[in-house]
């Protein structure tokens, strides 16, 4: 009796999967050219349809080439207000175009959007598009605040799963609950952030516009886009795991959401300068994540032992320190290591260290880095030998300054992380003239 | 890529009319009785925290426009933390009343939200109607759990935050973008 009710609630739930139509807000659902698409001929029209009727203003489509010279005609509308159409003039094989268009929709919004096709050539991605700008210094604060949450995600589980295995005391359980779960949380909140300043660097928008901005090309058609679409559910299924280890104790769901977010941390790798250069390969996309992944656990594990170990659980500070020190000598052999591999990479020449602003911005992280990486030797040859005799040395404040200063190690990584490397040297213009 | 906004919407419909009628049978025939069965207590917060996170995929497919895309994260987060403490209430874990309060300011915010990223006025179609209805159903029912924290145990309460979610499913699945409402139809929705 109880399996026909229940298939009698699904098959009356059936109907919901094929809705009448509701349709939301006049979004771009087709067009020709298409987005982001390779041409092998030159168009000579541009077709816009949109989910609802649209009306379209002068100049509220603008085919540009890469001089930022117009290629489109009046635009029109037709088929009962559904497609936006203007005619194409002048435009070459061998060239990339930038599409920006902009509509008034029957519900009184306008979106608009950007993207690019090329005519016998691969487009240019949507953040490189005609009249985008290059990130900036606020670009740079989202990816560093990215780094910081990923870190804070890390760490902790780190500590909290390799070191301070066991039981721990409730005050330390709950704190080590409310700074991952808040992490995770952040994780999301901050990717949204970095994504919408990314795109609203090539959107050119004033704010109340860019609230109506088509995302989709950037979405859909950059590795950043996708990363991010992916890491935002892949974080919110860790935020509810570790939601579900607190609230249930179920301690052991910590472990998936550690294993999780390892994972998908790859999703800055495969979508930076390591994956996305001429010359990266599947060594350098490794490197580059295990270089994120070892920075996040070194910067998190050190936020755990200054604010969550040693204010909150005395009797573990020992097995903390001790435990993070051995850790950390891993950790920073693999930084370095993984770390060395990417500037080689990267760098055509020893010169572009100091040529290049990408070099003199990697000579700022390493002073950075080495001045931390001094910090912790310190600590471990100073600090941990009276820890390991069981004294209780006043080693927190400098904890705290190492933590501050690892954060600013990660600043730089997302100001480098935002930079343009120097081009491959095969790429490079030789005094003989360019190689190709 | 994105699925049919109807779709959506209809589905959200389908989840909080669960959750309401979920919490309707509990608020008619008392804890006790609804609990005899420890499974159920679990049913609001895992509708509520699944449900959060099935919100997700849809932020995912809300990037037509940031609007859309920063209300879905708001309602996401929002049913995520709500579930999430109320699996700690159901466990024991927090004992105090005034954990309403966390579910009164995200029903707030929440309809805050709703109100915010619709931003034609009640009558321009059916759609900015059931908006604005949505959202001031959500934030004025936030009184519901308020009233819960200050006076704990009140059945009405727990019977009026049952109806929100009735009411706002019934809401969702009337959505129409350019329906007309009450016979009304904007001139610039028709052009």
């Amino acid at each position: 009796m109880r399996r026909t009710l229940a298939l009698a609630a699904l098959l009356a739930c059936a109907p919901l999967l094929l809705p009448a139509v509701a349709r939301a807000h006049a979004t771009l659902v087709e067009a020709e050219p298409g987005t982001q698409t390779r041409l092998r001929e030159a168009p000579s029209l541009i077709r816009l349809r949109f989910t609802e009727p649209v009306t379209v203003a002068q100049g509220g489509v603008q085919v540009l080439d890469r001089s930022g010279a117009q290629h489109a005609g009046a635009a029109s509308v037709s088929d009962a207000g559904l497609v936006v159409t203007a005619r194409l003039s002048g435009l070459e094989r061998g060239s990339s175009y930038t599409v920006r268009w902009r509509v008034t929709s029957t519900d009184g919004h306008s979106p608009s959007g950007v993207y690019n096709f090329g005519v016998g050539v691969a487009p240019p991605p949507p953040t490189e598009s005609v009249g985008a700008s290059a990130t900036t210094v606020k670009d740079d604060l989202a990816r560093w605040a990215l780094f910081a949450a990923l870190a804070l995600v890390l760490g902790p589980l780190v500590v909290r799963l390799g070191i301070l295995r066991g039981d721990a005391p409730p005050a330390l359980e709950r704190r080590f609950h409310l700074l991952t779960t808040i992490a995770a949380f952040a994780v999301i909140d901050v990717g949204i952030v970095a994504f919408l300043v990314r795109a609203s660097n090539a959107l050119q928008l004033p704010l109340g516009d860019l609230l109506y901005g088509d995302l989709q090309p950037f979405a859909e058609q950059t590795r950043f886009g996708i990363a991010f679409l992916v890491m935002t559910v892949g974080f919110a299924v860790v935020a509810a795991l570790l939601a579900l280890a607190w609230a249930l104790d179920r301690l052991d769901l910590r472990l998936p959401a550690l294993a999780l977010s390892l994972l998908l941390a790859s999703g800055l790798s495969l979508s930076g300068h390591q994956a996305t250069e001429p010359n990266a390969t599947w060594a350098s996309e490794l490197a580059d994540w295990l270089h994120l992944v070892a920075a996040c656990i070194w910067v998190g594990g050190l936020v755990t032992l200054a604010f969550v170990v040693w204010p909150v659980a005395p009797a573990l500070r020992r097995q903390a320190f001790l435990g993070f020190s051995r850790l950390a000598v891993g950790l920073v052999a693999v930084l370095v290591l993984a770390g060395g591999y990417l500037a080689v990479v990267r760098l055509p020449e020893i010169s572009a260290l100091w040529e290049t602003g990408y070099g003199r911005l990697l000579l700022v992280k390493l002073g950075i880095v080495a001045f931390a990486l001094a910090w912790g030797g310190m600590h471990h040859l100073f600090v941990r030998p009276r820890i390991a005799a069981g004294r209780d040395p006043r080693v927190r404040p400098s904890l705290v300054g190492e933590t501050a200063l690892a954060l600013v190690v990660l600043l730089a990584a997302a100001a480098l992380t935002n930079a343009s490397p120097p081009p491959p040297a095969a790429d490079r213009p030789s005094a003989a003239g360019p190689s190709r | 890529m994105a699925p049919r906004p109807e779709i959506a919407h209809w589905l959200t419909g389908s989840v909080c009319l669960l959750l309401g009628l979920v919490l309707l049978s509990e608020a008619i025939v008392g804890t006790t009785v609804f609990r005899r069965r420890a499974w159920r207590a679990y049913l609001w917060p895992s509708i509520a925290l699944g449900g959060g996170v099935l919100l997700w995929v849809i932020v995912v497919f809300s990037t037509f426009s940031p609007m859309h895309l920063l209300a879905h994260a708001v309602w996401a987060q929002a049913a995520m933390i709500v579930g999430a403490l109320q699996f700690a209430v159901v466990r024991g874990k927090l004992t105090s009343p005034r954990w309403s309060l966390v579910t009164s300011g995200a029903l707030f915010l929440s309809g805050l939200a709703f109100i915010l990223h619709e931003q034609n006025p009640w009558l321009y179609s059916r759609s900015a109607f059931l908006h604005h209805a949505i959202g001031w159903v959500v934030a004025v029912a936030a009184l519901f759990p308020l009233a819960e924290a200050l006076r704990p145990r009140a059945a009405v309460w727990r019977a009026g935050f049952a109806l929100t979610f009735v009411v706002v499913a019934v809401l969702l699945y009337a959505d129409r973008d350019l329906a007309p409402i009450f016979g009304h139809l904007s001139d610039v929705a028709t052009r």
